[in-house]
């Protein structure tokens, strides 16, 4: 490396990453995890809501099942 | 050998040092070094130099990869998504994955608004700066005069009768083009963020795809937007195209300002989810189907369009660079996934070493840039590629690849042909850029704006693909992955201003070698070590000087309009020094109109 004076390391370069025990965001499995999104990438109303969800599914099931952001 | 002008040698004493630094529109502290021939109006050398150590692959390293993303978007505080977005498809590669469709077209819709969004704003705040009336009037008097009596033969589309009316309508803070220009760009970016959660760092762009909830709401808040910006494109290209032909006509010999060989880089832009898959192997067939083409274009020839080749003739070299040679440090990537050798000096393999000293300007170093440079194995040259300010090679490498082919945008080999719909003001309307004698200052600064209009109409094809899409109930844009203990994966992407890499080397999980390589570091390369000029100098260097002005009131502006021609990001102020010890500051910022009007 350089011959940069710099001092001491106040934080080790890898402080923000993974803490291990902890799940992680991006592993396989979690969108088979998640309520309302299903295998095909479609999704139901359930991924908008937990409160009766099945009232809120399209009204004519050939529509595209568009739940709210 | 990249030169394209012979080096020029008045007689002793009679050469003026000028300088510039900073210079405008950089991050990283620009400044231009020459000595101008005033007795034959002329610049006879050119040193480009930047004061600023980054220091990203140092401190990348031991990094959590997923982090590479947010961290490296901070290298830039203006196209910071493009490097967000280049970054993801560097952790793609290495970590297998590919979005779903619609994730990537919300990514594509998002780039294209920087684009849209980034070029306005260089192009009409800052760039028409050097073309406004109030600068013409100062450095150029008897130009304006002729502007006065030239009629634009756009003024059907645009509205302004003469030409001097459309350089009035790019004065600093009272023209109306400056103040709509402002108002487009704050919509691009409203668009930016629509997609991307955030501008200039995006919050929901992520290896793997985006955290953006697609609806149907999305996308319309996206298009009604993109429409207003398409009203204004319209008659941008028109006004540009009037004042880039009238100089050429007012100023014979204006060609020569900034021009240089044709040696231009693009290394692609959007990827099309139809045939991107991520895998290095299969890089060369999906780079190729591309929406902006990636290619590498020598004296006007495509010598290749394979991101493969592109990725293995990278070099970086030193020479004039405040750096010591890594050729004994460690060799992370020995052959790529295809078993190709890769060389000591490409990012992958680079170990950033700084050696800080004093800049000399006479044969030794004086840069903190390196000199990226491409390796031409049909001639075992390093060529000192530039970008061409981004928008001058995407369109020439697109344009003779004659691959592009989407409803809005077609390339024809010789030309890109783009179709804007009609919008709530204008009607429809075909432009076509053809591909132009020279790569010079004009050339670049016209290619800018017709890039705005490729971009508008791409999106506005992203959009009918992402509609599909929703339309159809596919609404997943994440894929999961896991992070590989040891992976290579390499992204190319086109930042607003040219080519942009990330190259990245997993190791045990953490980033052992990061190397990001933006554009400026192309095109505001020093001198490197076989004396290749960066392409700044060699632009510059041997150009004519048409300003009226003598050497007391000089202001550069033929110098300027030429550095600045590469789009070098944003700005601060210039400061002048015109030798025999007397300096001349002049703040070069919006407030020019206000203080000299």
């Amino acid at each position: 490396m350089a011959i940069i004076s710099s001092g001491n390391a106040q934080t080790r370069p890898e402080t923000p990453t993974h803490v291990p025990g902890i799940d992680q965001g991006n592993a396989r499995g979690n969108y088979e995890k998640m309520p309302g999104h299903n295998p095909d990438g479609t999704s139901t109303a359930r991924r908008s809501t937990g409160i009766e969800p099945k009232s809120q599914e399209p009204i004519d099931p050939s529509m595209p099942n568009l739940s709210p952001a | 050998m990249a030169a394209t002008r012979e080096s020029i040698k008045p007689e002793a004493g009679k050469l003026v040092d000028m300088s510039w630094d900073p210079i405008t529109r950089i991050v990283g502290n620009l400044g231009i070094y020459t000595k101008i021939d005033f007795e034959n109006r002329q610049v006879a050398t050119c040193k480009s130099t930047s004061s600023m150590f980054r220091g990203y692959s140092v401190f990348m390293k031991g990094k959590d990869p997923r982090d590479a993303h947010f961290i490296t978007s901070r290298i830039c505080g203006i196209c910071g998504d493009n490097h967000a977005v280049c970054s993801c498809y560097a952790q793609q590669m290495a970590y297998g994955v590919k979005p779903p469709p619609l994730g990537e077209w919300i990514v594509n819709l998002g780039e294209a608004a920087e684009y849209i969004f980034d070029h306005i704003i260089f192009q009409d705040n800052l760039v028409f700066v050097d073309f406004c009336e109030q600068m013409v009037r100062a450095t150029n008097p008897k130009v304006l005069e002729k502007a006065e009596k030239t009629d634009a033969p756009g003024a059907n589309i645009h509205g302004y009768r003469t030409i001097a009316d459309i350089m009035r309508s790019y004065n600093p803070f009272t023209g109306e083009t400056y103040k709509e220009a402002l108002h487009m760009s704050r919509i691009g970016r409203e668009m930016i963020c629509l997609m991307e959660g955030r501008h200039v760092h995006p919050s929901t762009i992520y290896p793997g795809g985006v955290g953006t909830v697609a609806t149907p709401t999305l996308f319309t808040d996206y298009l009604s937007r993109l429409l207003r910006c398409l009203d204004f494109i319209k008659s941008a290209v028109a006004m540009n195209d009037d004042v880039f032909d009238f100089f050429y006509e007012a100023l014979p010999g204006y060609e020569e300002v900034g021009r240089r060989r044709i040696l231009l880089g693009c290394w692609g832009a959007w990827n099309n989810p139809d045939h991107v898959d991520y895998d290095y192997r299969n890089m060369d067939d999906w780079g190729n189907e591309m929406f902006v083409t990636p290619g590498v274009v020598v004296d006007g020839e495509l010598v290749t369009t394979n991101l493969v080749d592109i990725n293995l003739g990278i070099r970086i070299l030193l020479g004039s660079s405040y750096y010591e040679d890594w050729t004994n440090e460690e060799t992370f990537v020995e052959r790529d996934p295809l078993g190709n050798p890769v060389d000591k000096h490409h990012p992958w393999n680079q170990t950033t070493i700084p050696r800080p000293q004093k800049r000399d300007l006479d044969g030794g170093k004086y840069s903190w840039v390196m000199s990226p440079r491409w390796f031409d194995k049909r001639t075992g040259h390093h060529l000192a590629l530039d970008t061409g300010g981004g928008a001058l090679a995407r369109l020439w490498a697109t344009a003779l690849a004659n691959k592009v082919d989407t409803p809005y945008v077609k390339a024809t080999g010789h030309s890109v042909l783009i179709n804007l719909p009609q919008t709530p003001n204008t009607p429809e309307q075909t432009l076509e850029w053809k591909i132009p004698k020279w790569s010079n200052a004009i050339e670049r600064d016209r290619a800018r704006i017709y890039f705005v209009a490729y971009s508008a109409a791409m999106a506005m094809h992203f959009l009918d693909r992402a509609m599909t899409e929703l339309r159809s109930g596919r609404t997943k844009v994440f894929e999961d992955f896991d992070v590989p203990e040891e992976a290579i994966g390499c992204g190319f992407h086109e930042a607003v201003r040219g080519v942009l890499s990330h190259h990245l080397v997993i190791r045990e999980g953490k980033i052992a070698n990061y190397h990001p390589y933006p554009p400026t570091p192309w095109n505001g390369s020093p001198t490197d070590s076989f004396g290749t000029p960066g392409p700044y100098e060699d632009a510059v260097a041997g150009q004519p000087i048409f300003e009226e002005n003598s050497q007391e009131n000089f202001r550069g502006i033929d110098i300027m309009r030429a550095v600045r021609s590469f789009d070098p990001c944003l700005p601060c102020g210039v400061h002048m020094y015109l030798g025999k010890g007397r300096t001349l500051k002049q703040v070069h910022s919006p407030m020019f109109g206000e203080q000299h009007g």
